[in-house]
Order: structure tokens, then sequence, then C-alpha cells
């Protein structure tokens, strides 16, 4: 990109109380309508009397693809019209980042909650069959976004290593009884098994589709990456990030957060094609004004370089697990601590630290909308 | 060889019913009372669960435990609750304990660390809590002068409930201790460290006049021997799916064990006659003259596994206990 520090999203929005309710077919309650034409007015979005005809619609197969056709087109706008840079919907299309995946591909049964924490649970699947590919998953969503974005298009898409770390490994495990005895042994070579079918049957084939559909960048997410950080596993993540882009005409970056830094760093010189690491660091910050000792939550970014990573950074400045709106000031200053680690202003990208989707619109706005203030006001010191 | 036994390490794994229930309250559509039964359901079905397995020992499921830490965290004076941070390599998270004060219990705390209202009076009771090395460990805050001191110190607060726990009538304490072998980058743990844990165990459990169980999980048991077969506890507890096994075969144990031999993280249910060759195995391999007690268990907290698979598991750890007491105990 020609200016410097160029802003981007890194991938979810909350989905508006509207869409949700008008996917499952529940019935909308005035507020949702009110909330929906607000926002619409707000954002500039044409064609509002088709909408809130399709709003007060009954639920059909075709309204429930209208309310994602509609929700995505919202989720653009808004960060259009925030200022950002690169663009996704929002991931409007998506229940969620592992379930979206799962369930459109064969080989995976749903098993049921696990507590992640306090009274909040995920619904955990099981491979059971080797993993085959169904049907495009992100391919639609993608081409929706294409033609409705003018901002730079980067599709969001979640890597097989945190997909098999997020699922039990029944069929490769059973594969491997009784013929590799040690329990431990087994456990990692039914896990790197699992990996690469995953990235051979489903993975690829996907890429391989948005890439003719016309995607020039895609954002592999690997929240999972640093979960095992034994050497053996993360030469299995790195692996299996190369495996994936290999070969590909298209940018590939990565996304990781609230993970350990110094393991990534020590592996990330070791990607191949990964033209950029986004990164989560305001969540670790403190809020204090300045460059230097108080920006806290960005010391791990030294260990990249040292570690000799030569791509881009996509630098988190806004803090997704808070309503803090972070001030231009602030972000600015994060922008230009980073600089000084980097020593070169072009290899850095200004990103939320992670997708928006816990924080409300309202929220959201006012945070990226502050974060582009704050880039912009970094571009002044050059 | 005098007992071959089973029973739970861990927190269970929540009921639908009672998942359905605690989504409920947390949205504010069902009250403190509802919450509260549904609690107590489900604690009597987890202890009718083990009590048909045949479990040696009956726990009270733990249902109520936020994290495998939380009831401290919540309990005791000087600690606050942090932010949420990931419970070793797992896809599950805890809240830090931030220790900013001198440690004490506060009021009552007992009965939020166990429900002793629903154990049954005719089996042997069980307690699991999080030993003072790995509290040390997870905490955050420098009221304390460095962990070492800090681990001290939870030993001897761990010790005033432990004391409590044996006078309400449990006959078996268990201290879970994953930091202790959970070392994925750092290497074998110093000779030092596993000293601090010994001394900070004397502490906890030494001298207790019940059965005591020192539990690891997440890492490779061999890593703490030889001195582990000198900590004041009357079991080990070995997580099979981590530890080198090859390696463990090498010493003689004199103590009782306590095998995790099946996996509470993978969904895959075990097959029962690969885990009893395994563990006649071992077994056979580490007995000595001195051996009290095996006891086969999940590896760690079955909460990993949805609730039924988890009683799925539980069938296992029963039958391969049943059959393993045929074989030696004739």
């Amino acid at each position: 990109m020609d200016k410097l520090f160029p802003t981007q999203e890194i991938g979810s929005l909350a989905k508006p109380s509207w869409r949700v309710k008008g996917y499952r077919g529940e019935p909308l309650a005035k507020e949702d309508i009110a909330e929906a034409l607000s926002w619409g007015r707000k954002l500039g979005i044409a064609n509002l009397d088709t909408f809130t005809e399709v709003l007060h619609g009954k639920d059909s197969a075709r309204r429930r693809k209208a309310m994602l056709e509609w929700s995505a087109k919202y989720a653009i706008k808004f960060l259009e019209s925030a200022g950002l840079d690169v663009v996704f919907d929002g991931e409007q299309w998506r229940s969620e980042m592992y379930e979206h995946v799962v369930r459109n591909v064969d080989g995976f049964e749903f098993l049921g909650l696990i507590k992640s924490f306090d009274f909040r649970y995920f619904n955990k699947a099981a491979c059971t069959r080797k993993p085959k590919y169904l049907r495009p998953f992100y391919v639609e969503e993608f081409a929706f976004t294409r033609d409705n974005a003018k901002n730079e298009v980067k599709v969001p898409f979640t890597g097989s290593y945190t997909i098999v770390d997020w699922t039990f490994n029944e069929y490769y495990e059973k594969r491997l009884r009784g013929k590799v005895a040690d329990f431990k042994q087994r456990k990692f070579e039914a896990k790197r098994g699992f990996v690469f079918d995953l990235i051979k049957a489903v993975v690829r084939p996907e890429i391989g589709k948005l890439v003719d559909g016309g995607a020039k960048w895609i954002q592999i997410d690997e929240p999972a990456a640093t979960t095992d950080q034994t050497d053996d596993e993360m030469k299995l993540f790195v692996e299996s990030f190369n495996e994936t882009v290999k070969g590909f005409n298209c940018t590939f970056s990565l996304h990781n957060c609230y993970s350990n830094y110094e393991v990534l760093a020590k592996h990330a010189c070791e990607l191949h094609d990964c033209s950029q690491l986004a990164l989560e660091f305001a969540n670790r910050d403190s809020k204090q004004l300045g460059t230097g000792s108080v920006r806290l939550g960005y010391k791990e970014l030294a260990s990249f370089e040292e570690n000799g990573f030569k791509g881009n950074y996509g630098i988190g400045v806004i803090d997704v697990h808070t309503d803090f709106v972070e001030s231009p000031q602030l972000v600015r200053d994060r922008v230009l601590h980073a600089v000084k680690i980097i020593d070169n202003p072009e290899r850095i990208y200004v990103s939320t630290d992670c997708g928006l989707r816990t924080r409300t619109w309202e929220t959201s706005y006012r945070k990226l909308k502050n974060m582009i203030l704050g880039a912009e006001l970094a571009r002044r010191a050059f | 060889m005098s007992m071959i036994g089973c029973y739970a390490t861990g927190i269970f794994p929540r009921p639908k019913e009672l998942i359905s229930i605690t989504r409920d309250y947390e949205r504010g559509r069902t009250g403190e009372a509802e919450l509260d039964k549904a609690f107590s359901d489900a604690t009597s079905r987890v202890i009718e669960v083990q009590s048909s397995a045949g479990f040696s020992y009956v726990t009270d499921g733990m249902l109520r435990w936020q994290d495998p830490l939380r009831p401290l965290a919540e309990n005791l004076n000087g600690v606050k609750i942090g932010g949420l941070a990931r419970w070793f390599n797992n896809n599950t998270f805890y809240r830090k304990p931030v220790v900013t004060g001198e440690l004490s219990w506060k009021q009552g705390a007992g009965s939020k660390i166990v429900d002793v209202e629903h154990l049954p009076k005719d089996l042997p009771w069980k307690a699991i809590l999080p030993a003072p090395y790995t509290l040390a460990q997870l905490s955050e805050g420098n009221f304390y002068k460095d962990k070492i001191e800090l681990a001290l110190k939870y030993a001897k607060i761990l010790r005033e409930q432990i004391e409590s726990l044996v006078k309400q009538g449990f006959k078996y304490i268990q201290l879970s201790d994953p930091a202790l072998v959970y070392r994925p980058r750092a290497g074998r743990i110093s000779r030092n460290e596993v000293n601090i844990a010994s001394e900070a165990l004397k502490l906890a459990v030494g001298g207790v006049s019940v059965r005591t169980c020192l539990q690891t999980f997440f890492g490779d048991f061999c890593q703490i021997l030889p001195e582990a077969l000198d900590f004041p506890v009357d079991d080990l507890g070995i997580d099979l799916y981590e530890t080198d096994l090859d390696r463990l075969k090498g010493y003689k144990f004199g103590k009782g064990v306590a095998l995790g031999l099946v996996d509470s993280r993978r969904s895959l249910v075990e097959n029962d006659g690969e885990l009893v060759a395994v563990a006649k195995e071992i077994l056979k391999s580490i007995e000595s003259d001195g051996v009290g007690a095996f006891f086969v268990c999940p590896n760690c907290d079955l909460e990993l596994l949805p609730w039924k698979r988890a009683l799925e598991k539980v069938e296992v750890v029963s039958r391969v206990a049943k059959c393993l007491r045929e074989e030696f105990d004739g």
C-alpha cells in the first residue's frame, strides 16, 4: 500500500439482533427494526425501502439469505465509513470461526458442550472420519464482499492447526491403535495426520476457489498456534501454514492473539510467504500516553525482529475486550512505539487486537474511528 | 498387593440440563434458587455415577467450581480475581488469583469448596484441592517475597482446610499439581523447584491421618523422579498420556500410584484390553515390596470432555480396575 500505516480490522463484528433473529426465523421486535433502520441511515445504506420490506417480511429461505446479505452489506459499509483501508464483511455469514467450517466439512460430529470458563461453554466436535470437502464455505461470502466493497478486501480464514487443536481426534487416533505403543507419540502422530489431511482435502481446495474468484489477500487465523509450545508442535504449526499457502498466487498473512509471543517469535521466520503477522498487543498494554517504557504491552514485538522475521506487522492498538475507547493520541503513541522497535514504518499496519464481535456496533465504531485518527496522527510524524 | 481401586481425579463436566440453567441464569432468565437446585440435582447425579461404577472413594464432582482454582481465589482474604488465562495447553480458561495481602480463609469457606450434604454416608469420601506449588505458580501479585514464600504460605492455608475436611469425615485428600510437570519448553524442572514443592507438601499434608495423593498431569512425571518417591503423600498420580512410560519403568515406587490411564482430553473411548496390558506392565515393573495401593483413574479433570463421553470414560475406569483386581488379587 502507498500510504504509511494502512488500517485494517481482523475479522468479526457483532451480529445485529435483526441478523441473528432474522436468520433463525424468529420474529423481529420493533426495536430490532428501529436499530436496523437507524444504522442504515447513519451508514448511508442504499435501498433502505427494500430492506424495510425484508425486515417486515415472513420467514423463508430467501429471507434468511437476504438477512446475511444485508448484514454483510451493513458491515462492509460500517468498516469503510469508519475509514478502514482493508475490509471484509465482519464475518456476518459465519456462525463462529470454528463451527462455521466444521459444519460445512464431512467427517466431523459435534459431541456436546464443554466449559470454557464460568458459565461459558463451547460446542466441541470430534473428527470421526477422514475430512472430506462438501461445499464451499467462504467463497460465496467473499464474492459478495468483493462485489460490495470499495476498499481492499482481506479474507479471514480459520487455519487448519486451530481447527485440529479444537477438535477431538478420534479417527486418526483409532487408526494408530496397536501401531504406536507410546500414548504421547500416538497422540502427536494422529494430530499430524489430521492436520495434513485437512489441508489437502479441505483447506487448499477452498483457498483455490477463493483465489480463482479473485481473492488477493487471505489472512490465516490461528489463535491456537502456541497452545502447545513444544518444538515438535511449533514445527507442526509452521509446516501446516507453509503447506496451506504453498504455490497460490495470493498474499497470505497470519493472525494470532492472546498467546505466548516469545514462542511464536522463535518460529515466525520459518513461515513461508507470510506477508504480515497481525498480533494482539493493546490488551497487554498500559493506557498511558507516550512511547518507550510505558508501552509494556509491545515488548515482545522486539522478539520477532531479533528472531529475523522480515514481513510486515499488523499492530493491535485497540483492545477488543473492553469498552474503553482508545484516544487517537494513545493509538498514535502505540504506533510510534512500534516504529521505534521495527525501525521501518513501511512494515506497519494498524489493527484491532482481534475481531470486535464482543463489542456493540456503537463502541466498535468509536474505537475504529479513533484508530483511524490515531494512524493519521502517526503519519504526520513522517 | 493389598488394594486396586479407582476414583475420579478432578472436576466432572456439567450435565446438559445444568448447562442450560447456568446459561439461563447468566442471561437473567432464571434465579439463584433454581440455579442452586440444578447444581444440587446434578451433584447427586454425579455421585450416583461414581457409586454405581464402584469407585473406591467418591467426590462431590466439583460442579460448582468455575475453574480449578476459583473456590480458593474466591474464599481467601488477600486474593483478588484477576484476568482470564489459558489453563495450560487446553482451550479452557481460569481466572488468575492475584495475591494482594496476607492470606487467610474467609468465614464459611469450607462449604464453598466441598458439598458434603450430598455425599453418601456409606462410601468413603475424597476431596480434591490444587497443590500449593501450582497455586503459587499460577498466581500473580507481589505481596509475598517470591514464589517460594507464596507456595509455603498456600501450603499452610491448605493445611487448615485439609484438617477441617478430615474432621468432616473425608478419607482421601488429593492435591493436583499440573504446574510441577508441565514444562513444554523449559526442559526438566530444577531439583531446587522439586524440593520447594516437597517442602510445601510437607506443610500441607505431612502427617495427615487420612490417605493422601499428589496428582500430576499435563506433563511427564519422570522429571520429578526420584525425589517424588520421598514426597510426604501415600500415592503419586501419573498422567500416562504425557509420561515416558519406558523411563517410568526404571523406578521402584514403594508407595501407592494413581495411574491416569483414561485420557480426559480425548473423546475416543479407550480399549479396556490395551489399558489393562499397559497397567500390568507398569505395575509389575514399578512394584516393590512396600507397594500399598494402585488406583485406576482419569489423567485429569473429566470436565474437558462433554458429559456423555465422560460417563463412558467412568465406565472404562471401573471395568479396567475390576479386570486388574481379578488379575492381581485373583
